[in-house]
């Protein structure tokens, strides 16, 4: 008799709790996907394939007017918030140390650590404040709260980045007669591009998901699609929700997609 | 010339000070002004007036007699809610904790093209909005949501289950959302732990209970620490799970805070609120940092 | 080899010293010289040695912390790496992932500002030179070790330095390929003419490729010569067990003449042994003295220089090493040539040891 070999990365009953966690965990998105398609205003009763709560939402001047300001508001908060943790990861790795340089990791994670409705409130206050005193209330403070917010984000995988390059590569270029500038642009920078690429899409779709700080900073008017969508599950939940889920589970789908290429493309 | 190069570090203020600014004046400087503000007055319409005062600390453990303010009493609603906070966090960490680790575990040992494909399922819903997965979850346990249906359809139940606004909800919720956040770094230990250790055991007459007790768990406990710290610190400061499936008869402490804010105008209540909530994150930080330094210590110290 | 006259690298009294106080590391203490024009010139020593520092100070990635270093004539201290005319092969070749082949090998000349057609012109030329014409296209990860380690000759010779630093460039190939490259690496220093440090720590690599090399531990040169010399006629006893094999034996001066000395041998017997640079030992000192093992042959005992009992016998395939116990007690090792004739000696088996003429070198200390 020929036995099995005995497999060391074997543990009974794992692969099952595994295969049902990540049933557990798409059950409930798949459900809502498929609902969006339903003839039907029913969350549970199948009447059919129909595209109509798509119509429904696109047709939904709230509902399209909310998502615009969602996607254009987070690609400047994203932008900015890119360019600036580009800097200051150029700036804080691979450096000797420096004075002041755990006060500079401390305020720039400190977005990951606080809680967001506390930071929430605290802009609630300050914005408030703010406004009476300037008289100004219009988008520039979500840009600057949401860019905040999304640095530590952005910082994380373009540190990463830096921290893996090889620092002999750079000395090459200076062997070879690179100026510190010419090192910089023919070298680090383009052996950087993935980790601003990766740093900017995770600032994307996290000042996109944010909902708590923009719904304690935001004026009257400023609804973005998830403060919006929070507005809305108070009420009669109809299918054209589930669309405009399913809507934004596709774009964070093609993100991820994105983001998985280009850290593959490192190895 | 020759000599110790002088370092200057000038270009590397120049460089971060841009971010620095946008944290200070978006992060950091709201901090302060809360802290402030939880010494203040509350104002007649929200806000505050510009009075010092600790009566909004006090108030966050103690209640006065609305007709005698001499009567003191343990603020026994806020009580209630700082218990639930933590309580449902720590339950939170530990379903996921129970879930992820296998998960964690079967990954880590497909094969490397598999493995990336689970990743990818795991990493997708961790990069879904937050709301959307709340909601998917809220159409799941509705009286007649998805569950109800399928167990009033099946026979076992005669009237729908009435989950929404329960603890069971919120807890559902967070362990649902926050899930990901656990399996995550406990891969991350696992892809480096060295499987000749396992081996090893296995060699040393272990029986695969006591591998996984004695070997595998030892050495991806930084893995559990860290997942542990990422579950637990969103929990405690979850806001939009149990304000969607928890309602206002199971409120968190992040729900309490905003309330603070709308209808409860109590603006410095609100803010002494935050700063509790933010003394807890903190402290959880710090035992973290305690434990992961000693740890590293430890084998370092050993090396 | 002519005798070069003119001094590429100039290196006087340098010192590194890493870290301040009571960590304080001294990498490099109180280097002294000269490397010639177009000579191949090794830095040979254990890791940790201080010869790659050496290296990084010339190529002007570290600033020495003492002395002074010219290249060429003219002081380079504190001259950055990008205005100095020296180029590196890095050990881990260091190419740039996100270019080519050929914009790589052109990035020194691009950087110097050179025409278009020259930067072309002069990547083709290198190309050739390394044989890796059919390759200017492709990217660094698709080459083969051996391939990439050309690619980073060619990019460092392209600039024409007056000087190529090589940090143990072959270290990362396997034998076979190490071999191949050896050789290339020698076609192309003749070839261009090109004055060529090389850091290794493969003292193999070190005899049979350079011109003259220097020995280095703990961050000083115990003796600089050619490879001839190092082997032959080692200063001190470092030198002498990190270069081949050797036997080390304690010896008694009995009488002294110009140069050399006369030596008592275990069993009675005496012979003329060399001095080491810089000694002059008194008759009747005790001094440590080596002798390499395939400068000794076995002969019927009684009629060598000295006698032996066999302890031990290896088979190397081309000879055997045979292991005795010399008279007095000391562990002594014989290399013989193989033939198929000849039985392996049995242990405890006598034999006369009959030293080479001259083979005897007395140590330092």
């Amino acid at each position: 008799m020929v036995g099995r070999d005995f497999d060391v990365r074997r543990l009974p009953g794992f692969g099952l709790i595994a295969v049902l966690t990540v049933i557990m965990l798409y059950l409930p998105i798949v459900i809502l996907v498929v609902f969006s398609f339903n003839a039907e205003q029913s969350q549970t009763q199948w009447g059919g394939f129909s595209l109509r709560w798509y119509e429904a939402a696109l047709n939904n001047r709230q509902v399209v007017d909310v998502s615009l300001r969602s996607l254009w508001l987070a690609l400047a908060a994203a932008a900015i918030a890119t360019v600036l943790a580009t800097m200051a990861a150029l700036a804080t790795t691979r450096v000797s140390r420096f004075p002041g340089q755990t006060m500079i990791y401390a305020l720039i994670n400190q977005p990951l650590m606080v809680p967001e409705i506390v930071t929430g409130i605290a802009l609630l206050i300050f914005v408030a404040f703010l406004k009476v005193q300037t008289g100004y209330s219009g988008m520039g403070y979500l840009v600057v709260a949401h860019a905040a917010f999304c640095i530590p984000f952005a910082y994380l995988p373009i540190r990463a980045r830096l921290e893996t390059m090889d620092l002999t590569l750079e000395r090459a270029a200076a062997d070879l007669y690179a100026t510190p500038l010419q090192t910089f642009r023919y070298v680090t920078l383009p052996l950087l591009v993935p980790g601003i690429l990766a740093g900017f899409m995770l600032g994307f779709v996290v000042s996109l998901d944010t909902v708590v700080i923009t719904e304690f900073v935001k004026s009257a008017g400023q609804d973005t699609l998830p403060t919006y969508m929070l507005g809305q599950l108070r009420r009669v939940v109809t299918p054209e929700m589930n669309a405009i889920a399913t809507l934004f589970l596709a774009l964070s789908l093609v993100i991820v997609t994105l983001f998985f290429m280009i850290s593959r493309k490192r190895g | 010339m020759a000599g110790p190069a002088r370092e200057s570090h000038r270009w590397k203020w120049l460089l971060v000070s841009p971010a620095l600014f946008v944290l200070l004046l978006a992060a950091s400087g709201p901090l302060v002004i809360v802290l402030i503000y939880s010494f203040l007055s509350p104002g007649n319409m929200g806000g505050v007036s510009w009075d010092p005062s600790t009566e909004a600390w006090f108030r966050v453990f103690w209640s006065r007699d609305i007709f005698e303010p001499e009567l003191v009493t343990l603020n026994d609603s806020h009580l209630a809610i700082f218990w639930r906070t933590i309580w449902l966090s720590f339950q939170t960490t530990v379903i996921c904790a129970v879930l992820g680790f296998p998960t964690a575990w079967f990954i880590a040992t497909r094969s490397a093209r598999t493995r990336m494909v689970w990743l990818f399922l795991i990493t997708i819903p961790f990069w879904t909005n937050l709301l959307i997965r709340t909601f998917a979850i809220q159409e799941m346990i509705r009286s007649n949501g998805t569950i109800n249906t399928a167990l009033l359809w099946l026979g076992v139940i005669d009237e729908p289950l009435e989950m929404m606004f329960t603890e069971f909800a919120v807890l559902l919720g967070m362990a649902y959302v926050f899930l990901p956040l656990m399996v995550l770094p406990l891969y991350a230990a696992m892809e480096k732990l060295d499987f000749r250790l396992v081996e090893a055991g296995y060699d040393l007459y272990a029986s695969r209970r006591q591998v996984l007790w004695h070997v595998i768990l030892p050495l991806v406990k930084p893995g559990f620490i860290a997942g542990s710290i990422l579950v637990f610190i969103p929990s405690i400061g979850a806001y939009v799970t149990p304000r969607v499936l928890g309602g206002g008869k199971t409120m968190m402490l992040g729900n309490l805070i905003a309330l603070q804010f709308g209808q409860g105008r109590n603006w410095p209540l609100g803010a002494a609120l935050a700063m509790v909530l933010l003394v807890i994150v903190v402290v959880a930080l710090i035992f973290y940092l305690r434990v992961t330094g000693s740890e590293e210590r430890a084998r370092n110290g050993r090396a | 080899m002519t005798e070069q006259t003119r001094h590429e690298i100039e290196i006087t009294g340098v010192g590194k010293v890493f870290g301040q106080g009571e960590t304080a590391f001294h990498a490099l203490r109180n280097i002294n010289l000269t490397i010639r024009t177009g000579e191949f010139f090794t830095l040979l020593g254990p890791s940790g040695c201080g010869k790659t520092t050496l290296l990084r100070v010339i190529a002007g990635f570290e600033q020495p912390t003492t002395g002074s270093l010219s290249i060429n004539g003219q002081s380079v201290v504190g001259l950055a790496p990008n205005v100095r005319t020296v180029n590196t092969v890095f050990q881990n070749y260091a190419l740039f992932p996100h270019m080519s082949v050929a914009e790589n090998i052109g990035f020194g000349l691009k950087m110097l500002g050179r025409p278009r057609a020259e930067v072309a012109a002069t990547t083709d030329e290198m190309l050739r030179l390394v044989r890796m014409e059919s390759m200017a296209h492709r990217k660094p990860a698709e080459l083969s070790g051996g391939q990439q380690q050309r690619v980073a000759l060619a990019r460092a010779l392209a600039p024409r330095p007056r000087v190529l630093l090589l940090d143990e460039p072959l270290s990362a190939l396997d034998l076979k390929l190490r071999k191949d490259m050896q050789s290339e690496l020698k076609r192309l220093q003749i070839e261009t003419g090109i004055t060529f440090v090389f850091v290794t720590h493969d003292q193999e690599e070190a005899l049979t490729m350079s011109d003259r090399l220097a020995v280095m531990n703990a961050g000083q040169i115990l003796q600089l010569g050619s490879p001839h010399e190092i082997y032959n006629a080692p200063s001190e006893r470092f030198v002498a067990d990190f270069i081949g094999e050797t036997n080390f034996l304690n010896l008694k001066v009995t009488a002294r003449d110009g140069s050399g000395a006369t030596v008592g041998l275990p069993g009675g017997a005496t012979a003329q042994a060399r001095l080491a640079e810089g000694i002059s030992p008194a008759p009747g000192d005790t001094v440590p003295a080596v002798i390499r093992p395939e400068q000794v042959q076995l002969c019927p005992p009684g009629e060598g220089d000295m006698d032996g009992t066999v302890t031990g016998a290896v088979f190397f395939g081309t000879d055997t090493h045979v292991h005795l116990t010399l008279s007095d007690g000391q562990p002594f090792t014989v290399r013989r040539q193989n033939s198929a004739d000849q039985p392996e000696p049995a242990n405890g088996t006598p034999f006369g040891l009959r030293l080479t003429p001259g083979a005897l070198q007395i140590l330092r200390g």
